[in-house]
């Protein structure tokens, strides 16, 4: 792979520049379909963009008792982690990966970066409320991860036993593979998997049954709390890019395939797809559910997803083991 | 440039709520502006947010007991500039009824550079938003 | 959950119910209490109003000159609790239902409605005094209207009068 390919790939398309519009897009339609759930008119969809622009023009207002150094960098970490994931998640028909040996496991490691990012900046913000938000935000980490793991490692022993070996964690292997063998959706061994997935969404970006961290009206935005100015900019554009990076994992886990070979066609259904994604597990279950506490979310995700996906790691175990 | 900005940042108001000593009415009349579909605000850019480090408009209600004022001020100055100060019916912005009361030092501007008034005991929710949209146009100019 | 749903997807047949308030009119209930509207031709500075307010926003003072009465309501510390109106013997105040009381810092001390009750000379004696209006005058004799022009005459030629010759309508 040449210089020049690589840095277009990271810097503008599909990383980079685009993958930032696409996940404010994703963000800004979320907020119209849940203002339209609820009978409102909402935001215009490129309010998010128009919010960021704002906040870079802001006063950034830093607390006496931060850590500046700290202060300042954490919201770089998690919008470094967030673009590093977009360039490795391949997109089929479209986009193969950074590396075609592109790991499931790096990207697991780089869906927590944005959850530490919150964690350092609160921790370096010196508020109790942020200090109470980070020690909820590092529950729910906990929490969620198992089942993660757990989906991801069922998916690629899945993968690698089909093609008559051990795991296989390379994403890119896992997406051609579906372009040959079929979507891994259509599994019903995986159909556990899936939704322990889904689940597993929500608590991941921060919404509404899981917003348990940033509750707004509990601990006022929590590990947000001292941020202004460019720094929330910054936590903005990671969390629209955790959004799209969440779809498109699930699109690339589990319906990765698309029409022929011509990329625009691709492109608009890769999209529709992750828009679909949001929908389901974002904006309704948003709309329709009220906030948990720390406790109950924490064993949510410790009993139902990590429960539904060891049925599918035993079910696809066994069905190799019989077959 | 900078009316290109203005034109742009104009759409994007955050808006924070400040209760000095209210009767909880005022209080009540800005959550029904935000969260009541029929006069939904959001549809105007604006967010509730709850940290006063993410505000731009800033909505102070009741008038400012003398307990409460040194917080008030310290509240209004973590707000980042530019940021435009609304005050929401009549007790911030002459005392009210509660008008030369014994709790109550002096009205809200004679501590807090003041922008618009809406009065009202309480004022009306398309009042308010009236209010807001008269802080949107004074707010942008400062950019 | 279930039921939820079936909110949701009402919500999403049903539509936005969001009425376009600064972009377009929002009309109010007519018995809503707004902005104070004094008419100062049926006021007789009575002083009612400004007893009972709430607020402390009414005022009424003899003019400088002495030429009559300075009326004036502050909005900006009035509730828009309607006892002025209520006590008002004559309703020459009235809270019309107008809701657009936003207004900038610098027209605080103007948002005011200010209204002058001239005084006229009495007919007996010259002095000057405020007009028992039409309104009042209908309130205290019915339909009959002015008797005897008492409603022009200040309060202690009017005594002198019905000192003299009675009430009787002749």
């Amino acid at each position: 792979m040449n210089i020049a390919d690589f840095l277009v790939n990271a810097l503008l398309f599909p990383g980079g520049l685009f993958a930032v519009l696409l996940g404010l897009f994703l963000t800004g339609l979320d907020r119209k379909i849940y203002a339209r759930l609820q009978r409102r008119v909402g935001p215009p969809i490129y309010q998010p963009c128009i919010d960021v622009v704002k906040l870079s023009q802001k006063e950034m207002v830093i607390p006496k008792t931060a850590n500046y150094t700290a202060f300042r960098l954490a919201p770089l970490l998690g919008f470094a982690g967030m673009l590093a994931a977009t360039a490795i998640i391949p997109v089929a028909g479209i986009y193969s990966g950074l590396y075609q040996s592109g790991d499931l496991l790096v990207v697991l490691y780089l869906l927590s970066a944005p959850a530490l990012a919150l964690v350092i900046g609160a921790s370096a913000s010196g508020s109790p409320y942020s200090s109470i938000g980070l020690s909820r935000e590092i529950s729910i980490m906990l929490a969620y991860e198992v089942p993660l793991l757990l989906v991801f490692f069922t998916i690629a022993m899945r993968v690698g036993m089909a093609l008559g070996g051990t795991a296989i964690f390379s994403l890119s292997s896992i997406v051609n593979f579906q372009l040959s063998h079929g979507s891994l959706l259509f599994d019903v061994t995986l159909l556990p998997a899936f939704v322990a997935f889904l689940i597993c969404i929500p608590g991941t970006l921060g919404v509404v049954p899981f917003d348990i961290p940033e509750a707004e009206t509990e601990i006022t935005e929590g590990p947000l709390l001292e941020y202004s100015g460019m720094g929330l900019a910054m936590f903005k554009l990671t969390g629209g890019l955790k959004m799209l990076v969440l779809a498109a994992l699930t699109v690339a886990l589990f319906f990765p395939v698309g029409f022929g070979d011509f990329w625009l066609v691709n492109l608009v259904w890769f999209i529709f797809k992750c828009i679909l994604v949001m929908f389901f597990t974002t904006t309704l279950i948003r709309a329709m559910q009220a906030r948990m506490r720390i406790d109950q979310a924490y064993k949510f995700y410790l009993l139902v997803p990590t429960a539904l996906a060891l049925v599918s790691l035993v079910l696809t175990a066994t069905s190799f083991r019989v077959g | 440039m900078a009316e290109f900005l203005q034109s742009i940042v104009k759409r994007s108001p955050w808006i924070y709520r400040i209760n000095a000593g209210s009767c909880n009415g005022c209080d009540v009349e800005m959550a029904t502006t935000a969260l009541i579909p029929r006069y939904d605000v959001e549809r105007l850019g604006c967010r509730y947010c709850g940290s006063p480090k993410h505000a731009d408009i800033v909505l102070i209600s009741g008038p400012v007991t003398a307990v409460v004022r040194e917080k008030v001020l310290r509240v209004y100055d973590e707000i980042p500039n530019p940021k435009v100060v609304v005050a929401v019916g009549i007790c911030p912005i002459s005392g009210g009824v509660f008008r030369e009361s014994y709790s109550i030092a002096s009205q809200l501007d004679a501590y807090i550079p003041v922008d618009v008034n809406v009065p009202g005991c309480p004022p009306r929710p398309q009042a308010i938003i009236d209010g807001i949209a008269m802080a949107i146009e004074i707010w942008r100019k400062k950019f | 959950m279930i039921r939820f749903f079936k909110v949701i997807l009402k919500n999403i047949i049903q539509g936005p119910s969001t009425i376009k308030y600064p972009f377009e009119d929002s009309p109010a209930p007519e018995k809503l209490r707004g902005k104070i509207v004094h008419n100062a031709d049926a006021c007789v500075a009575c002083h009612l109003c400004e007893y009972v307010c709430a607020g402390g926003a009414i005022k009424m003072q003899e003019s400088e000159d002495h030429q009559g009465i300075d009326f004036v309501v502050w909005h900006d510390t009035c509730t828009f609790c309607g006892l002025c109106e209520y006590y008002c013997p004559t309703k020459a105040i009235h809270l019309t239902n107008d809701y657009h009381t936003a207004h900038v810092q610098a027209d605080k001390y103007n948002y005011v409605e200010k209204t002058f009750v001239k005084k006229q000379p009495c007919i007996c004696c010259g002095e000057p005094m405020v007009p028992i209006s039409p309104a009042m005058v209908e309130q205290i004799y019915g339909q009959e209207g002015d008797i005897r022009g008492l409603s022009k005459m200040c309060p202690q030629c009017r005594r002198k009068i019905l000192w003299k010759g009675g009430v009787s309508k002749s």
